[in-house]
């Protein structure tokens, strides 16, 4: 074949061609340097957005603590066993290993050790030592990731204050929920390379972010104090078949709450399983687990009965009104408008001092000095005295009074609000109200935490709560505590006494509405010493059967607590 | 001696010379190099999927070992067997739309789309066999008719009887189809001193792709992807892509290093593993791989400037357009400098069918290169 010469205008196309690849081969390379070096943080950051993953390192809980130091609420190292599919060599080895731990059986285990996928979760909240073991085991493709559990060391104890933590450290309830922030601290991560599947690439740099653990929390409860309280008030639940006992202890002088117990309380560390008392009745499970972590003391209201003759009284007193030697008569009723509103002692009390009147709890004499106070002023009483507003305690949940508008109050409605009818404020608006009346008339914010410490730092910070002077004089605070004393030195408040001791305090007996369906709400509020009171108790026993009279069966609780309580008041 | 070299071109039966090492050497580091590379992109997904490491690997280097073994072969025959009589072309231009067809014909027996066709153990894609076949024979044709050429009515004789194949191979893979229109494109370019024609006919073109762009709107898409590939799904591969080249800055990650290579980046053994080499080698190896090629191409024009006749440099620019615009394109794609279209990068992407053709297309420059005329 005839060899054709390579031309020389061919070489000049060639050198073109050249040319063109080098031109594209520079704008290649130009592209290369704007990319890899212009661009690179912005694209090397966005590289590893989704190249790493997060996992989370959690915080430790803080514990809460009584006020002497006792945790109330604790952590508990558990383990949750997972097992790495892409991992396993053995997995009959792996099955039986972790069926046999785990109690649980080997078609279970077996399915998931078996489903492909990254990582699939065998059992949560495992027992630190049996992790251990199956750690120990040492099989390949068996991870076991140490986590923490809320733990009640105390189970029921003061289950309606602290409330519980769920599952993924969040308060629910309580204390709980309300310093979630300060518990819960801040979770650390771990921030690991995966591939596209989220398999963590072994042998690759970790950067991790230490967890923070949250604040401890020092409450004003006592264990100790507590623990009478709540024995005290289970001992009169069952021999009085009450539907529920509530007892509250508070120092009226700064309203640190001591004890605050409502049976029947729950298992803190069970809290979804419904107690025997909260099964019964016909709702959904949902309004069960509601009704059963209530905290009736905060939450509802009630219609206070004689306890409330306390606020009328200090109205009275205080717009002098009323002297402690005036007299009245009791034919066992009063004539108000058009009805006849009777006394609890229906043969009446016959002629008797202010004095006495309180101490027999006498309705017709606290209707007069109602009727004197009069509606306008009355009110500004229960404003002054905190009715109007809720307490402000540190729980979650709180309820607030249901009053007459003054429009609404006639001679009658004022009458009965004068005893403590047609008006509802829940327990703790009675605590603090009374607490005013008795303590030189400081209006108080009844709280639990008292202080947080850092767990880091060890830095403490105590907690400060609003505190009002003026609601009451100190004379009229002086003439109170006299004629409360009295009340239980020679009136219906007898069985609140305790030997030794001065205490003070007014009985109460309140027919549960609506009237005439036979339910009561037996109480007694005590305070002690009479002369300076140190602590504030109020027993509520809610639908007891048979006896129902305040100063008969709530009483006696209110002593047997005070008589354990009041030799131990220095060391709170 | 030179004086008798020198004019042998003449004579072309004269005793060869040793081949352009060079060029063997560049060749056999950058298919080393690709298997390296290889072994890094596909080494994970490889021990996820079969349990081995090197299956991939162990594949490839079966295909280059066999590559090689057809490029010295090549390389030691005489390039103008392949045109020793005047119908060789014909069979090869005949046998390579045959193929095509006949993937065509097994593709619809089996209701799929079909690049490939079973030889006992290995698969064989006629659209790679294609690329050499266009190359033997349009340098067969135009060597033949090289006086025909300057008219340029005549000259496009030559790009009518390519179309046939860029048509069929165009239906099924629209990469390819634009490999073998530039390298037909290149080849007739350099064989006629006509210039106005050429860039008339490329701005006809550039209206008409223009123009087809426009009209079709899945086409269109592919350009809104190209100007912002975060906007859309279709720019996950371009997005990891750039991540990868990106995170690699200027020294890399290290070898093995690469994280997009595990599952983010799809196709990174194939048509994205030079952002692979970006992520791992950084902006110095991307240069170093851009100038290893660059090399090659070079090394190709002294040969094919120099060729001792007319066949075999058209071989030659066959070859450097075909390597050139791979080149090119891929890592055009991969930087994202033009809209995304899947083809392998030379040498270093996995692929058997690809490798070995490229290798054979070495022994034919190579072949080449024995003959060349040696300036002092």
């Amino acid at each position: 074949m005839r060899a054709i010469k390579v031309h020389t205008f061919q070489k000049e196309k060639y050198t073109l061609v050249f040319g063109a690849f080098i031109l594209g081969f520079t704008l290649l390379a130009g592209r290369l340097c704007y990319l890899m070096i212009f661009r690179s943080e912005e694209l090397s950051k966005k590289a590893l957005n989704i190249e790493q993953r997060e996992r989370t390192i959690k915080a430790a809980r803080g514990k809460i603590y009584d006020r002497n130091g006792i945790v109330l609420a604790d952590n508990q190292a558990v383990c949750s066993v997972s097992v790495i599919y892409y991992q396993i060599k053995e997995s009959q080895k792996v099955i039986k290993l972790l069926s046999q731990k785990l109690a649980l059986s080997e078609e279970e285990v077996k399915k998931k050790v078996e489903k492909v996928s990254s990582r699939e979760k065998i059992k949560s909240n495992v027992p630190k030592s049996v992790a251990d073991e199956i750690r120990e085991a040492g099989l390949d493709g068996v991870k076991v990731d140490e986590d923490y559990k809320r733990y009640y060391p105390f189970g029921t104890l003061a289950s309606k204050v602290l409330g519980f933590a769920g599952a993924d450290n969040q308060g629910i309830l309580g204390i709980e929920s309300r310093y979630d922030d300060v518990l819960k601290g801040t979770d650390g991560k771990i921030l690991t390379l995966t591939d596209y599947q989220g398999i963590e690439i072994e042998n690759a740099a970790e950067t991790r972010v230490e967890p923070v653990n949250g604040n401890d929390l020092y409450l004003s409860v006592d264990y100790n104090v507590q623990c009478y309280v709540q024995q005290a008030a289970e001992k009169v639940l069952k021999v009085k078949k009450a539907k529920r006992v509530s007892v509250i202890l508070m120092n009226p002088q700064n309203g640190e709450i001591y004890a605050l117990v409502s049976l029947p309380e729950y298992d803190l560390n069970e809290p979804f399983v419904l107690t025997k008392a909260y099964e019964a009745e016909g709702k959904n499970q949902n309004d069960k687990l509601n009704d059963m972590w209530r905290n009736p003391v905060i939450s509802d209201s009630y219609e206070p009965g004689s306890t409330f003759k306390i606020i009328t009284a200090t109205a009275a007193l205080e717009e002098r009104k009323v002297t402690l030697q005036d007299s009245f008569f009791c034919p066992g009723f009063k004539i108000v408008e058009d009805r006849k509103i009777r006394c609890h002692k229906t043969q009446g009390h016959g002629s008797e001092t202010f004095k006495q009147g309180v101490m027999n709890s006498c309705n017709p004499v606290f209707m007069e000095i109602g009727a004197r106070v009069g509606a306008k002023d009355m009110l500004r009483y229960y404003h002054k005295l905190g009715l109007y507003e809720r307490t402000g305690v540190d729980l979650p949940g709180e309820a607030n009074s249901i009053m007459h508008k003054l429009d609404k109050i006639g001679a009658v409605e004022l009458a009965t609000m004068s005893f403590g009818q047609s008006i509802q404020i829940t327990p703790l608006q009675l605590m603090r109200a009374v607490s005013a009346g008795i303590n030189d008339g400081r209006l108080v914010t009844p709280h639990f935490a008292l202080e947080k410490k850092n767990p880091v730092t060890k830095e403490i910070t105590e907690y400060e709560y609003k505190e009002k002077a003026g609601a009451v004089s100190k004379e009229t605070s002086q003439t109170l505590r006299e004629v409360l004393e009295a009340v239980v030195a020679e009136g219906t408040g007898k069985n609140g006494q305790v030997e030794g001791y001065r205490v003070g305090g007014k009985t109460a007996t309140s027919e549960k509405l609506p009237r005439r369906s036979g339910k009561y709400i037996s109480s007694f509020l005590g305070f002690a010493p009479a002369n300076h009171p140190q602590i504030l108790g109020l027993v509520l026993i809610d639908e007891p059967q048979g006896t129902y009279y305040g100063g008969v069966i709530a009483a006696p609780v209110m002593a047997e607590i005070f008589q354990n309580v009041l030799p131990y008041l220095d060391n709170l | 001696m030179n004086a008798v070299q020198k004019k042998s071109w003449k004579k072309p039966k004269r005793r060869p010379q040793a081949m352009d090492y060079s060029i063997l050497f560049l060749v056999l580091f950058l298919v080393g190099f690709g298997l390296v590379i290889l072994y890094s992109t596909s080494s994970y997904k490889a021990s996820l999927l079969y349990n081995d490491t090197t299956y991939w690997v162990k594949k490839q280097a079966l295909f280059a070992a066999m590559g090689i073994c057809g490029m010295l072969f090549i390389a030691t025959r005489d390039y103008h067997i392949w045109q020793k009589k005047w119908w060789f072309a014909w069979v090869i231009y005949g046998g390579v739309i045959g193929l095509l067809l006949l993937t065509f014909a097994i593709g619809a027996a089996s209701h799929g789309s079909q690049r490939w066709i079973s030889i006992g153990p290995f698969s064989l894609q006629p659209s790679e066999l294609a690329k050499i076949g266009i190359i033997l024979f349009l340098a067969a044709y135009i060597s033949s008719k090289s006086r025909e050429m300057r008219q340029w009515k005549k000259m496009v004789i030559p790009f009518l009887f390519a179309i046939p194949i860029i048509v069929i191979v165009g239906i099924e893979n629209l990469s390819t189809c634009i490999i073998l229109l530039a390298i037909s494109f290149i080849m007739i370019f350099v064989a006629t001193p006509l210039l106005v024609p050429f860039v008339v006919i490329g701005l006809i073109g550039v209206a008409g792709a223009g123009g087809l762009l426009l009209t079709q709107g899945y086409r269109m898409e592919r350009i809104t992807v190209w100007l912002d590939p975060a906007a859309s799904e279709k720019g996950h591969q371009t997005i990891q892509g750039l991540y990868a080249i990106g995170s690699g800055g200027l020294f890399g990650k290290g070898l093995g290093q690469s994280m997009q290579k595990l599952g983010f980046l799809p196709e990174a053994n194939n048509d994205m593993i030079f952002s692979v080499i970006c992520e791992e080698l950084g902006l110095f190896g991307a240069l170093c791989v851009l100038a290893l090629f660059f090399a090659l191409i070079w090394r190709f024009m002294v040969i094919a400037v120099n060729a001792p006749d007319l066949y075999g440099s058209m071989i030659v620019v066959g070859v450097i357009a075909h390597i050139g615009i791979q080149v090119f394109i891929n890592i055009a794609v991969a930087t994202n400098t033009i809209p995304n279209t899947g083809i392998p990068l030379p040498f270093i992407s996995y692929g058997g069918s690809s490798l070995v053709f490229m290798l054979l297309e070495m022994g034919l420059v190579l072949s080449v290169s024995r003959y060349i005329n040696v300036k002092k």
